[in-house]
């Protein structure tokens, strides 16, 4: 072989092995992901099976959380988390959609940025900051003003009257609801701005060509394009308000209690991990705890794979 | 520019029993501060195809674009002059877009169908307008899927997305959207550059049906689409309408020096 030749095969047979190596570390950086996940869903089960071996499956549906009697059951916490992150979605997504249809439609051109950043920097706020102005200033106004307006204007109307009953103690469900619909803002709109930019110039061109308004060109077209993309936005909001602790359990009031009313206190699946954790004595008190976890583990899971089935089916339908 | 081509002499190329639909006066049109479109003036007859022609950055996408202020989407950009369709400044204040954009319909370079079904896709534009029960709407959706030539390939499937289609179909049903909100004016932007050539036959063979009722303008890079699809042409160059007239005398005997270097392939 000519010497050419000789180096020439030697750099194909480098090349093969870095490519392997580079193939290798990859997979390997992929598989490490699984295990991680792995680990963490068997040692959450294996820590939480004395409490479910114990109770059964009536710790989900049982609402008494008693650690003087070690009787324990998850309803309250996860009927919580459920109200709460609701809450919060109901209000960030319409208000996040909006940020970013102004930002992306109407907006004049020198206050994109400003706005763009302010709403970016309310996601870099710490959660404990949200939790004790949440405290300290939010729940204070809602106990003197909103709460006493609100169930002085529903308290004859049949079922808004239960929903917004009870003495304003100003923390409880409703004011967490709305703390998390803040925190989970930003992200939401940033998301839904971000995917708005993506719907080809042309197409909205074509939209607007046939006499389409804005509000029609947003609703008929740009929505519609990037349906996938805000619901990815809204799951992720979705999963920092289910396990949102800190500002949670500032505002929320710490009851193991399910009131029909969103002013009365109650509790979140986080929150009531982050309060009692020091003080569960007992290995059934902490194991009923990491149940909790677990529950919250499995929740967002299955609220993933949820978005996930929707998102495929409304894809087949319009075949966007 | 050379005055080759003064208004003047426009309007006297234009035998007087003719319709003019839209007509150009004094336009000039400005990227922020580049001024892409230079004095220009013609008239364009009504029920018959203009092409404007020219190499990339001549203009001529740039004026088609003012004829339905799209250009108005972006800030910094600017048209001055006067635009009369039917003798009406469209370019006035007063002027309403979104009813403007009905009257002047257009259709892009690339399909653009929208992220609903093929019905959806047509039935859209005309609710926009008009107010009408379901069965006529349905009738009218497929009036203008027969005028765009689609009607056969999609009757069965009315209801699948619109993004299922092929290029070309996908392009005759922005062709047919545009048809269904009844404009008087179809504006082409290089309609044909992103499809096949059995595509474009089938696409030049509609511009040529649609010419009986619509007063339609194609842009296009293709000179033998031009020369094949219009009536009239009009050269462009660096921003300056160089040339207007009979495509056939375009094509066979320009008079300037710089259209019959481009149609002969010297430079574009």
């Amino acid at each position: 072989m000519t010497a050419p030749a000789v180096a020439r095969d030697a750099r194909v047979r480098r090349f093969a092995l870095t490519d392997s190596l580079f193939h290798a570390l990859t997979r390997a950086a992929a598989i490490l992901v699984l295990l991680l996940l792995g680990g963490v869903a068997v040692s959450l089960f294996l820590g939480a099976w004395p409490a479910l071996s114990h109770f059964g499956p009536a710790f989900l549906v049982t609402e008494s959380w008693n650690p003087v009697r070690e009787k324990f059951g998850a309803l309250a916490p996860i009927y919580g988390t459920l109200v709460t992150s609701a809450i919060a979605i109901l209000i960030a997504v319409p208000i996040g959609i909006g940020i970013a249809i102004f930002l992306t439609e109407l907006c004049p051109r020198p206050l994109r940025r400003p706005i763009g950043m302010a709403v970016e920097l309310l996601a870099g706020i710490p959660s404990i900051i949200y939790g004790i102005w949440g405290l300290f200033v939010f729940a204070p106004f809602m106990q003197t003003v909103v709460q006493p307006f609100v169930i002085g204007l529903f308290h004859d109307v049949p079922g808004l009257s239960a929903l917004f009953a009870g003495p304003p103690y100003g923390i409880g469900i409703l004011t967490s609801g709305l703390i998390l619909a803040i925190m989970v803002l930003p992200f939401i709109s940033s998301i839904t701005r971000d995917v708005f930019d993506t719907v080809p110039a042309m197409l909205k061109e074509s939209a607007y060509g046939i006499g389409c308004t804005t509000w029609e060109v947003t609703r008929r077209v740009v929505i519609p394009y990037t349906r996938v993309g805000i619901m990815g936005g809204v799951m992720l909001g979705l999963g920092r308000a289910l396990g949102e602790t800190m500002a949670v359990t500032f505002v929320i009031g710490n009851a193991h209690r399910i009131h029909a009313s969103l002013f009365a206190p109650g509790t979140t699946i986080s929150a009531s991990i982050a309060n009692e954790f020091t003080e569960a004595v007992g290995d059934l008190y902490t194991s009923s705890l990491v149940a909790l976890g677990l529950i919250l583990f499995v929740i967002t899971f299955l609220i993933l794979a949820a978005a996930r089935l929707m998102l495929l089916r409304t894809g087949h339908k319009a075949g966007a | 520019m050379t005055q080759m081509m003064s208004p003047a002499s426009i309007a006297a190329s234009r035998p007087a029993t003719e319709d003019v639909k839209l007509e150009v006066r004094k336009l000039d049109f400005f990227y922020d501060r580049t001024r892409a479109l230079k004095d220009i003036s013609l008239s364009l007859p009504a029920k018959s195809v203009t092409a404007f022609i020219g190499p990339s950055g001549c203009g001529k996408s740039t004026l088609l674009r003012v004829f339905n202020r799209i250009y108005e989407l972006y800030p910094k950009q600017r048209a001055k002059g006067e635009v009369l369709l039917d003798g009406r400044d469209i370019l006035d204040r007063s002027q309403d877009l979104n009813l403007l954009r009905a009257q002047i319909g257009m259709v892009f370079q690339k399909p653009t169908p929208f992220p609903m079904s093929i019905y959806e896709n047509i039935a859209f534009g005309i609710r926009l307008y008009e107010k009408l029960p379901r069965s006529e709407i349905d009738g009218r959706v497929e009036q203008a899927l027969r005028r765009s030539a689609l009607w056969a390939e999609v009757k069965d499937k009315l209801n699948a997305s619109g993004l299922s289609l092929s290029g070309g179909q996908q392009q005759r049903l922005c062709i047919a959207r545009t048809v269904a909100v009844k404009p008087e004016v179809i504006l082409l932007d290089e309609p044909a550059s992103a499809l096949d050539p059995l595509s474009t036959a089938k696409i030049e063979e509609l511009i040529d049906e649609l010419k009986a009722d619509y007063t339609i303008v194609i842009v296009t890079h293709n000179m033998q689409q031009a020369a094949r699809v219009s009536s009239r042409t009009a050269f462009m160059y660096l921003g300056e309408l160089i040339e207007f007239g009979d495509t056939e005398q375009i094509f066979t005997s320009p008079q300037d020096k710089r259209t019959q270097d481009y149609i002969t392939g010297r430079f574009g």
